[in-house]
């Protein structure tokens, strides 16, 4: 799935261990889901929008 | 909880399972050529090393729930392969065995063939999934 995360940690000028901290996820975990190589839960989902104040469909794109 | 303190409660467990684990069975196998030890002293020896194995297992359960939602999936991964490994070898030698006539499988080497193939498998998929 397609996401704009990477895209977002870099307006503010954070790392993916700083993102990760605040998700209270690892960098691994945050590296993965930018490389697109891992869907993040529901749950970790709706953690990821609410921290950058965004909807879920705004973040991640399902369509190809 | 981070990644290394999840590692190192893991570490902190396992180890000294395993050490025990390995420690006890040398001790009771030394113990058992050199004394004649009735079953019933050896069925109760032999729980010392099963205790270390399920404190092993307890510690690989709790690290996997320590881990967040990513790491605790290539866990998760690494140990199916590893379950299914040891699945096929029992299952597989165990038709031989019933149907074939082939020697008796030492079941003994299912557990270390368990971990290593668990091992292997993790580090293959992680490294394969980018964590190192």
């Amino acid at each position: 799935m397609k996401n704009r995360l990477r895209a977002l940690r870099a307006e503010r000028g954070w790392s993916q261990s700083v993102l990760g901290d605040q998700l209270d996820v690892s960098r691994q975990t945050i590296n993965a889901i930018e490389a697109g190589r891992y869907d993040p839960s529901l749950p970790l989902a709706f953690k990821i929008a609410r921290l950058f104040g965004q909807s879920i469909e705004d973040i991640f794109d399902d369509q190809d | 909880m981070t990644t290394e303190q999840a590692n190192f409660r893991f570490f902190k467990v396992f180890v000294p399972a395993m050490i025990l684990y390995v420690a006890t069975t040398a001790g009771i196998v030394w113990l058992s050529d050199r004394h004649a030890l009735s079953p019933h002293v050896l069925y109760v020896l032999t729980l010392v090393p099963i205790g270390a194995i399920f404190a092993a297992f307890w510690a690989q359960w709790r690290f996997a729930m320590e881990l967040d939602e990513f790491l605790r999936l290539i866990q998760i991964k690494g140990t199916l392969i590893g379950v299914a490994c040891i699945m096929i070898i029992a299952s597989g030698w165990g038709q031989l065995e019933r149907l074939a006539d082939v020697p008796r499988l030492p079941v003994f080497w299912l557990l270390p063939v368990f971990w290593t193939v668990q091992g292997l498998a993790t580090t293959v998929i992680s490294k394969r999934e980018g964590v190192f």
